[in-house]
């Protein structure tokens, strides 16, 4: 299974929630690959905290410098994930579509999710994160900007899908990220609701905003691992994405406590 | 008066124009998107013109979980009415 997680804005939280839902995958016991496709801007090693260990990337590997166990390096905590990164001498315009078939359909043999991280945008490496994916997540933060621009992202998506021109659907799912409760109870910020009746797809998962993600990338030990609302959000996702049915949660504003958010089950 | 209510409630309910104007400025960019639109609106506006003197048509698109819809909206030369 072939998952890109893409969006339409920068700094809506692609990285980190890739990050996240590889190892919760991988926690529940699947082979999982993350590959950086921001080719030219690393981040995905940063959140994952092995950016020390890249040898070969991505590029590498299509170019044929390298075999791909040599790039593939594996995670410090979990032996069934591994990280491919992306490559930060070339350019975007670098990939060709054949090549990337190729490593795609590579990985998808080895591994039970392949997970991209996807560049922002609608640019030659957005199209080639999105051509061979079975399923596409959306991150979509509640502001304007971020919904007007998914909005022209989920649109192209379809055209530039391997699956989609086969006649097959490509499943998509929108993720809300960076959710603040007491700013939407205010009514300052569009709801869940909102963003959902305007893009028109179906939702994987809500993320509170969470202070604590700062930290957990500052040290490269994804957020994951703890017990914030975020953390257990994304075990949440990684649930759903293995087909489970998981309510969804309703974040509160936690009265008193500055900032401090509780996820309850509605 | 009323500058002082804007500025009391700047801010709040700030949610609904964002929905606004989101569904309006989507509304229409999706419409532009469509392949066929630029042909379409020019056959619209010739069948609009055998009957009136409008040269203004707009299309917006919009949708939601089970239907696409379009919107034409065909705006009239005002009539000067002869007394």
């Amino acid at each position: 299974m072939v998952i890109t997680i893409t969006s339409g804005k920068g700094g809506v939280g692609k990285s980190t929630s890739t990050a996240n839902l590889a190892i919760g995958l991988a926690q529940q016991g699947k082979r999982v690959v993350a590959i950086d496709f921001d080719i030219g801007l690393r981040n995905l090693d940063m959140i994952l905290g092995l950016e020390n260990r890249i040898v070969y990337d991505v590029v590498d590997v299509m170019e044929g410098n390298c075999k791909l166990p040599q790039a593939l390096i594996s995670d410090k905590k979990n032996k069934d994930l591994f990280f491919l990164p992306a490559s930060q001498s070339k350019d975007k315009n670098i990939l060709e579509k054949s090549k990337v078939q190729a490593l795609i359909a590579d990985l998808r043999a080895q591994f039970d999710f392949v997970l991209i991280d996807s560049p922002a945008g609608i640019e030659s490496g957005f199209e080639h994160a999105m051509l061979f994916a079975d399923r596409a997540i959306v991150v979509v933060t509640p502001e304007v900007s971020s919904v007007r621009d998914s909005d022209r992202v989920i649109g192209i998506m379809d055209a530039k899908n391997q699956k989609r021109k086969e006649g097959q659907e490509m499943e998509k799912h929108i993720l809300i990220n960076r959710i603040k409760p007491e700013l939407v109870e205010k009514q300052e910020m569009l709801s869940n609701d909102d963003v959902l009746k305007i893009l028109a797809l179906p939702l994987i998962g809500l993320i509170p905003e969470d202070p604590k993600i700062i930290s957990a990338t500052n040290t490269g030990e994804p957020i994951i691992y703890t017990q914030s609302p975020s953390a257990q959000a994304f075990q949440r996702i990684t649930k759903r994405i293995l087909g489970e049915d998981v309510p969804f949660a309703e974040f509160k504003a936690k009265r008193g406590l500055m900032g401090a958010l509780r996820g309850l089950f509605v | 008066m009323t500058s002082l209510l804007n500025k009391w409630f700047k801010g709040a309910n700030s949610a609904h124009i964002a929905k606004d104007r989101l569904k309006f400025v989507l509304a229409y960019e999706r419409s532009v998107r469509l392949p066929y639109i630029d042909e379409m609106k020019k056959e619209i506006l010739a069948v609009v013109q055998k009957y009136t003197q409008t040269s203004k048509i707009d299309v917006r698109a919009n949708s939601n979980h089970d239907i696409d819809t379009l919107e034409v909206e065909i705006v009239l030369e005002k009539q000067t009415h002869t007394p």
